[in-house]
């Protein structure tokens, strides 16, 4: 992943190191979901990176899942960075239309910015 | 009756033809039933004295009791032979020793605590409190000459109070002349001390600093809480501590007395930006119609209390005459019967007579809880609703209707915006969204949408401010008292050098906005952004100090590292690349050209060769672990920082460096030992304190996270990240009690709560 220039990217790298932790494996217990979410550098829709946080097995991927996933969200690069770092509500993104959901709506409502770790600052 | 035959038999027989009050019995007779004819006619007067539904059929009951109780009988065989018998019974009465009976006394007697006592109390307190701190003042110690016009004053004066930190000495009050301060400036002077006074004061304790902060607002006749800052108790200090109570939960700082309320309003207007919220925090904290009912409530006991009030008044006094004579007797018959409790309830105002009914009072205490809140209000209930009504008119009606429309006529965009974002929408995926919920059942997610449109107006409102600062430029504070020094630059070294970040910030703001091509002002106003965790204000800073010397390394490294931090690779990858090009060592590996299209690799190739050409040059191996973090190699970032750390040990800002990389790559409590070496180097190192947080957050421990982000924002309260990690980390920790004091921002509520 390193390879990509998307912020969500970076934060994704670090949720994969964050699900091998304790708090992590917690989080497997507490959710036990699937999640793929396509993010779009600029625009929804367009030249997407696809990854896979999977909340059943404790990893995150790159590529769409195989199977159905309990929900794909579609955002962009930063909507998504907000949304993870507690700057915007889901929620809220969802009525905005920065977020696209498809899937089990009570799944969606278990993604909050809680299950993602939070950046150290340098 | 029973009851009127004993009574009237008791009254006969016992002292013929007298209704003295030296014959307890009889008086109360007199003043129950009426022989006397004064009283008969005033609970004539009174229609409305019965108590009405249960308690009358609950009575009947106990008088059946009290009629069949065998001791009972003897008592009123006893009082109907008048002479020898009775005396020897009253002999006895007096001859008692009073054990059994004090306690009954003593409950008549103490004092009954009215149920606006704590509230009336509260208020005086914050007073004492002052005059304490004004008596110190004449004994206190050599103080700084505080003469001379009004600015030099207040200047010298807080000066002493940071002169005070060097030395460790409690700082003393002062008095001052009157010094004209504005409720805006005073509320500025507030805000920065307590501020001020965490970082001055960062190794000692929360208790410490408040009272250093306390001495100094008193001494300024600056009110340090909302308590304290209460009116000169005006007409309706029930009314206003009532008020004030009620919405200090949501927003303590009143800085106005006169306009407390419409400030409230304001103030909450600002914050949630619709008029829903106000509403629905009203009913949060009182119920939907908690407040009318509860004054219905009240009023209605008022009438009804007050009307039982006069007529049972004689009654008692005599029923509390007659068991002060009973209490003198301790004969074990007695003590035990009937007929004494019977007249000690009666003269508790337990019991009442009404129509020669004896009734059960609805409350024990009821009775007395009307008589101590009819003095305290010299009379009429009404007087309560009339201060209330007045208080209303005076500053609510108009004043709130003003405001709410101003409102509406500000914001009537957001709307609009608002209805532009929903038709943006897909319909259809809501639709079936929506028909998804349903089929699931998922009920009660409701209330969270309407939650969500709430704070996406709020976020809007946030949005429209935000867009004057947007990227990369910079917002100044208002109100920055060294705008106008001599030597602001100085002055900001300084404090930055003494770890004040937030007062080096505007010391330094006073700097560029005097020279704006200051390069170094900029330059350390951007550094001391970043040790006070705003990247967003560093990087605006740098930039500006870009703009002016486009070749200063540590211009360039700082602008990769902020970078770094926004996850903003490309730019950050420019300016480190930008810093090897500028070094006057190591510029000749970096072609010119290369700058255009710049991939990890090459940089990150170009850093190790100069690692390679000098190995004891620190700040290529801070770039490399910057560079190496970029790229998420923590392994690689975390042996760079290490090896310059073994050539300077002494830097605070590295070995956070250090702690955040191995906090990103999962080793936590690495990261801890790291943190705490820069907070033994620099205690008010707001980065770090945040940092921590983040560490605790990472790893689950919620609670712990709380403490470390609270101390943070006291330091820095302009610290957005570490605002929205608190929340995050309320919810968590399942403290939502606290959200409200997050999302407004009070500080005081959060280190009350959360002390470190």
């Amino acid at each position: 992943m390193a390879n990509s220039t998307l912020k969500s990217a970076a934060l994704l790298d670090q949720m994969k190191l964050h699900l091998s932790s304790d708090a992590g494996k917690d989080l497997v217990k507490k959710i036990g979901l699937v999640y793929q979410l396509n993010i779009a550098p600029k625009k929804i829709g367009f030249e997407e990176e696809i990854y896979v946080v999977d909340l059943k097995k404790g990893e995150v991927t790159k590529g769409p899942y195989e199977g159905k996933p309990d929900a794909t969200f579609s955002f962009k690069d930063e909507d998504f960075i907000k949304i993870a770092s507690g700057k915007m509500n889901p929620q809220m993104a969802f009525m905005r239309g920065a977020m696209k959901i498809k899937g089990s709506i009570s799944a969606a409502q278990k993604f909050t910015p809680d299950i993602f770790p939070k950046p150290s600052k340098l | 009756m029973i009851m009127i035959k004993l009574v009237t038999g008791g009254a006969a027989c016992a002292v013929p033809g007298s209704s003295s009050s030296s014959n307890p019995l009889g008086a109360l007779a007199n003043s129950l039933l009426g022989s006397s004819s004064k009283t008969q006619e005033r609970l004539n007067e009174l229609p409305g004295t019965a108590v009405t539904g249960p308690s009358t059929s609950l009575y009947s009951g106990g008088d059946n009791q009290l009629s069949t109780l065998p001791g009972f009988e003897n008592e009123e065989q006893e009082l109907r032979h008048p002479d020898a018998q009775a005396s020897e019974f009253l002999r006895g009465f007096r001859g008692a020793d009073h054990g059994g009976f004090a306690d009954a006394w003593n409950e008549i007697q103490r004092p009954q605590v009215p149920p606006h006592g704590p509230a009336l109390r509260g208020g005086p307190l914050p007073y004492t409190e002052f005059d304490k701190v004004y008596e110190n003042g004449f004994q206190s110690l050599p103080q700084p000459i505080l003469d001379g016009p009004p600015g030099m004053v207040l200047s010298n004066f807080l000066h002493s109070f940071m002169r005070s930190s060097s030395t460790g000495v409690p700082f003393g009050p002062a008095m001052l002349p009157a010094l004209g301060l504005s409720e805006r400036d005073k509320l500025c002077i507030r805000d920065r001390s307590s501020i001020m006074a965490r970082h001055f004061f960062a190794d000692k304790s929360e208790e410490f600093i408040n009272a250093q902060v306390n001495t100094l607002l008193h001494s300024l006749d600056i009110d340090s809480d909302f308590r304290a800052k209460g009116p000169i108790p005006g007409r309706y200090p029930e009314l206003e501590e009532y008020w004030n109570e009620s919405q200090g939960a949501i927003q303590p700082v009143v800085h106005n007395p006169a306009n407390g309320w419409i400030n409230e309003f304001s103030q909450q207007k600002s914050l949630h930006n619709d008029p829903e919220a106000w509403v629905n925090m009203f009913e949060q904290q009182h119920g939907a119609k908690g407040w009318a009912s509860e004054f219905q409530q009240e009023q209605s006991q008022m009438t009804s209390m007050n009307q039982i009030n006069s007529a049972n008044m004689a009654a008692m006094e005599q029923t509390r005459m007659l068991a002060h004579t009973l209490s003198q007797n301790n004969n074990p018959k007695f003590q035990n019967s009937k007929f004494l409790q019977f007249v000690s309830k009666m003269s508790r105002g337990e019991l009442i007579v009404d129509d020669n009914q004896i009734k059960p009072a609805g409350v024990s205490s009821s009775v007395g809880w009307a008589e101590e809140y009819q003095q305290q209000h010299k009379g009429a209930p009404t007087s309560w609703v009339n201060e209330f009504a007045q208080n209303e008119l005076s500053h609510g009606t108009n004043g709130w209707a003003k405001e709410f429309s101003a409102e509406r006529e500000l914001h009537g965009s957001v709307d609009d915006q608002w209805v532009q974002e929903f038709s943006k929408l897909n319909v259809n995926d809501w639709a079936e969204e929506f028909g998804h919920q349903v089929g699931e059942g998922v009920s009660g997610e409701s209330s969270e949408w309407l939650d969500g449109y709430n704070e996406y107006l709020n976020e809007q409102q946030a949005v429209k401010q935000r867009s004057n600062s947007s990227r990369g430029v910079y917002v100044f504070s208002d109100m920055n008292p060294y705008v106008g020094r001599p030597d602001p630059l100085k002055e900001g070294q300084e404090l930055f050098r003494k770890g004040l970040l937030s007062e080096a910030v505007l010391a330094l703001e006073a700097e560029v906005i005097k020279n704006p091509e200051n390069a170094e002002g900029w330059r350390l106003l951007g550094i001391t952004h970043a040790e006070n965790d705003d990247d967003q204000q560093a990087i605006a800073s740098m930039m500006r100090a870009h703009e002016v010397d486009p070749t200063n390394l540590e211009v360039l490294l700082a602008l990769g590292v902020s970078h770094t931090n926004e996850l903003e690779q490309a730019e950050a990858l420019k300016y480190l690349y930008g810093w090897l090009q500028h070094h006057p060592k190591y510029g000749t590996l970096a072609p010119p050209e290369q700058s255009a299209s710049l991939f990890f690799a090459d940089v990150a190739g170009l850093f190790n060769e100069a690692a390679r050409l000098s190995p004891d040059d620190a700040d290529v191996h801070i770039v490399l672990g910057v560079l190496y973090n970029l790229s998420r190699e923590f392994d690689s970032a975390i042996k760079s920082f290490q090896s310059a750390l073994k050539l300077k040990p002494r830097d605070y800002s590295l070995w956070n460096k250090l702690g955040a990389t191995q906090a990103n790559s999962v080793q936590s409590a690495d990261a801890l030992l790291a943190y705490q070496q820069a907070l033994d180097l620099k205690p008010n190192y707001v980065r770090a304190w945040a940092n921590m947080g983040i560490s605790f957050a990472n790893q689950g421990l919620y609670e712990d996270s709380i403490r470390y982000y609270v101390r943070a924002l006291a330091m820095n309260p302009k610290a957005d990240n570490a605002w929205q990690y608190l929340r995050i980390s309320l919810s968590c920790a399942s403290r939502n009690d606290m959200l409200e004091a997050c999302d407004s921002r009070n500080l005081d509520v959060l280190q009350r709560e959360f002390p470190l």
